[in-house]
């Protein structure tokens, strides 16, 4: 909806053609015109006629011969009217060519900007997933360490398990854990020896089950061992037995780490 | 008529517009920009944009003349404005010392003989000082009403009322009837 016309707008006609006009009274003026007042329209246009007849009263100055061939040239309209193109002065300063050369230069700057940040973008991604591939190798490389392990233990074992006259001993569960059972087996032709457990109860951090051979009526340490949540658990031992001179073999529970000496209860014996 | 011929890509036209039109267009934006090559440069872009432009020139709105001399005074007030601000206040400072003596270069002999400019330089010579300051400030270098009173020192009523009223008094020594 227009504002009503008023001799208010009428009073800031002139200022406006100036290009004086500010703040609200701006504001309000352009509001009141943009409504299409039958008015002020007509009365703006004479305003401005004014000004191009002051305009037109300044000294006139004829432009250089440079000038004057470089707005043909460039508006493509040199025919004949137009001489020859002549080296431009220093005075010319910012030539067309040179503003569109440099908005050229501009847009390839924002584009080679943006195809950085993209580069940047897939740089992170592949870093992202050079670090992730890292992170898989290294798991299985672990995997395959501890398959090997495995492996080697599982080839012992059938080393001891099917070597010809191999030697069984059976333990049983006493005290707390009589459901508890053990069996070692020895190779009497290479000495190895295995011990496998089971039924067994999960001891703390600060506890292990130690496993003891009876050799001249004295005992001798033959290794440490934990056990899962089914309670099985099993150590090979490492030094060399002679299953003629083993007279009995026990587990204890002892502290971490183990004692050269049994001290504490025996859960297994056999 | 001559802009139709340019509007439709007319270069023979374009010429004789250029030869026509230009030296005042240039007069104009030395007088805005004080500075030749720069108004030499503002030259070209406002006839480029003449050229580029012409099927928008309304024949009903302003004459040639009038329509090339705004655009290009336009791009000169763009112009302007983008200077560093501080170094214009001080081409401003010692415009003020020669402002009494020689605010318009109006009204000379060489356009005495010719009776339109002959009446604006008339019309010019009816303005107080202080309203042809006003409006000087206003057309050759785009001040606003604020601007012209903070550049004068002179309180806003004042700076709008010496602007309405110079405008009018040129008005009617324009009008036909006088």
């Amino acid at each position: 909806m227009s504002t009503p016309h008023s001799t208010r707008f009428e009073e800031l006609l002139p200022a406006y053609a100036l290009g004086a006009l500010d703040g609200d009274d701006l504001r309000e003026l352009e509001e009141h015109l943009a409504g299409g007042c039958e008015e002020c329209r007509p009365q703006l246009a004479l305003w401005e006629g004014d000004l191009e007849e002051l305009a037109a009263t300044i000294e006139p100055v004829q432009p250089s011969e440079v000038t004057r061939t470089r707005v043909l040239r460039l508006a493509g309209a040199g025919g004949a009217a137009a001489p020859a193109p002549a080296p431009l002065p220093a005075t010319v300063r910012t030539p067309a060519w040179m503003k569109i050369a440099a908005l050229l230069l501009l847009a390839l700057a924002v584009w080679g900007l943006a195809g950085q940040a993209r580069m940047a973008r897939e740089v992170h991604a592949l870093a992202e997933e050079r670090d992730r591939l890292s992170r898989q190798v290294e798991t299985l490389s672990q995997e395959v360490g501890r398959i090997r392990s495995e492996s080697q233990r599982a080839e012992l074992a059938l080393s001891v398990l099917a070597a010809p006259g191999v030697q069984s001993v059976a333990l049983a569960g006493l005290g707390p854990t009589p459901q508890a059972a053990g069996r070692t087996y020895v190779n009497p032709r290479s000495g190895d020896a295995l011990f496998y457990a089971f039924g067994l109860p999960t001891l703390p951090e600060d506890k292990t089950y130690e496993l003891w051979f009876f050799a001249g009526g004295k005992p001798v340490a033959a290794g440490t061992f934990g056990v899962d949540p089914r309670g099985t658990g099993s150590v090979r031992v490492e030094r060399r037995i002679d299953p003629a001179q083993i007279q009995a073999w026990a587990v204890t529970i002892e502290p971490a780490g183990g004692l050269p000496q049994p001290s504490g209860a025996v859960v297994l014996k056999g | 008529m001559l802009m139709n011929r340019v509007a439709a890509r007319d270069g023979v036209a374009f010429a004789r517009l250029f030869e026509l039109h230009a030296p005042v267009a240039l007069g104009l934006l030395d007088r805005i920009l004080g500075r030749r090559g720069e108004a030499e440069e503002v030259l070209q872009e406002a006839f480029l944009q003449v050229w580029m432009q012409a099927d928008r020139y309304d024949e009903a709105r302003s004459t040639p003349r009038g329509w090339i001399l705004m655009l290009a005074r336009s791009r000169a007030l763009d112009r302007l404005r983008r200077r560093d601000s501080s170094r214009r206040r001080e081409e401003a400072a010692g415009e003020e010392a020669a402002a009494e003596a020689a605010i318009f270069p109006l009204g000379t002999e060489r356009l005495e003989h010719q009776e339109r400019q002959r009446l604006v330089s008339s019309a010019l010579g009816q303005l107080s000082p202080e309203q042809r300051r006003c409006i000087e400030l206003a057309f050759f270098e785009g001040l606003t009403h604020t601007q012209i009173a903070e550049r004068l020192e002179a309180p806003l009523g004042t700076v709008k009322s010496r602007i309405l009223l110079g405008m009018n008094k040129l008005r009617q020594a324009l009008s036909p009837s006088s």
